[in-house]
């Protein structure tokens, strides 16, 4: 067992480039990573992964991974699964978007405002989620946990 | 003979750090070949800085003291100075870092070497320089900062 | 009606690099080139889809990577492509130095300036393609 630093989250999102809900996956993880959480999570990068990436396939071997996926076809908590272990939460886009209604959302390219809000909903959920897997009290997900990170 | 291996993980980020080299603070390797010294970025320093675009050393003949400029190292976060960890004379140069900069990140303690001094003061040199469990130590605390910025 | 060439972007999550490769993809198959090529999601070529196997099976593609790590085109190399080019927004930057792009969400200028000049290197790519009459 290798000396393991600090317990953080690993967020895993799809590349998504496909549906515009792939690029709400990407924009979420980046808030929760850069402003909401930034002591607590690091991001894994699906395609790095999936070419081998040591560093990737480690930290999701150790650590609490949430696997954030835009559609159901759900490629970053599947390929966590294969490549290293089971991710501890999963996040779908396309569900959370069905349970707000929020309607059309832009492209894959742009996100219209709507889309800019689900981005900022699916970062509530993953940060809920990382609270839990850090056994953390809960606290409102929209106030940083004191430092942004670059 | 196989060089032992000092690993340094912080978050996602493994370092590694050969225990036979010797390091300077500013995260340059050296490798004593008698009276030469063959230097790169450690690890951890072409971590940190990113991809590098560029690597271009001093040319052969210049004289630097230690913490002259040795090289000058771009990558697509931030150009750098690289500080001589030794004192002496560039006797060569690493050519193949033109059509190919990423060897200093792909492999930056073999391929991806920049340059070899003759060394004025070899004794003078080592002891100037940290054994890889120090620098690792160092790199640690740095490490560490970097991830809380 | 000639095959699309099938475009694959890193899209990495890490770097600004794979957001610039990312970001090109889309001014080549929605600017550039729209009736000539197709973005095709690395995630689902990787992970056996069979739908994105279809597009890239026996035709053309192009990995577009952001680093040397060349994601794209390891993951094309298993693919079934009849022939992967490759480029890296990497060895763009190089042809254009000074250029220091930042940002993953939202790229900053330089960044944008390095989507666009790896978009155009692409679109060259799939003109060379087109005039050997390279589609399936």
């Amino acid at each position: 067992m290798p000396n393991l630093p600090r317990k953080k989250v690993g967020l895993i999102s799809c590349s998504g480039e496909e549906l515009p809900e792939g690029t709400v996956t990407r924009r979420a993880v980046r808030k929760v990573l850069e402003t909401l959480r930034p002591d607590d999570t690091v991001t894994l990068c699906l395609p790095l992964f999936l070419a081998g990436g040591e560093g990737e396939r480690a930290f999701a071997r150790y650590y609490p991974t949430i696997a954030v996926d835009g559609c159901n076809k759900r490629c970053a908590a599947l390929a966590t699964e294969k490549y290293s272990a089971k991710p501890a939460a999963s996040i779908v886009v396309t569900d959370v978007a069905k349970e707000s209604g929020c309607g059309a959302i832009g492209t894959a390219r742009r996100l219209n405002e709507k889309g800019q809000r689900l981005a900022e909903t699916v970062a509530e959920k993953i940060v809920e989620e990382t609270d839990r897997l850090l056994k953390k009290k809960p606290r409102a997900a929209g106030r940083a946990s004191g430092r942004e990170k670059r | 003979m196989i060089d032992k291996i000092l690993e340094l993980a912080v978050d996602k980020f493994l370092f590694r750090f050969p225990a036979g080299l010797f390091y300077s603070d500013a995260g340059i390797w050296v490798r004593f070949e008698g009276s030469r010294a063959r230097i790169g970025l450690s690890d951890f320093t072409q971590q940190r800085n990113g991809d590098v675009a560029f690597a271009e050393p001093k040319e052969e003949g210049t004289q630097v003291r230690l913490g002259d400029e040795v090289a000058v190292v771009e990558t697509i976060k931030v150009n750098l100075s690289i500080p001589s960890p030794v004192g002496g004379k560039v006797v060569e140069v690493n050519n193949d870092l033109l059509p190919s900069p990423e060897l200093v990140n792909q492999d930056p303690y073999g391929k991806g070497w920049l340059a070899v001094l003759e060394v004025e003061d070899g004794e003078a040199a080592r002891g100037a320089l940290k054994t890889a469990a120090d620098y690792l130590a160092l790199a640690k605390v740095q490490a560490e900062a970097e991830v809380r910025r | 009606m000639k095959r699309k060439i099938s475009v694959v972007p890193c899209s990495g999550i890490g770097k600004s690099l794979g957001a610039a490769a990312r970001e090109a993809a889309f001014i080549l198959a929605e600017d550039l080139r729209p009736d000539k090529t197709k973005i095709v999601a690395l995630s689902l070529l990787v992970m056996g889809d069979e739908e994105a196997k279809r597009e890239v099976v026996d035709g053309e593609a192009i990995a577009i990577d952001g680093c040397k790590l060349e994601c794209a085109a390891k993951g094309l190399a298993c693919s079934g492509a009849a022939k992967v080019h490759k480029l890296a927004v990497f060895d763009v930057v190089r042809r254009h130095r000074g250029l220091k792009p930042e940002g993953v969400c939202d790229l900053n200028e330089d960044g944008l300036r390095l989507a666009r000049a790896t978009a155009d290197e692409a679109a060259k790519i799939v003109d060379e393609v087109d005039a050997e009459g390279g589609h399936a």
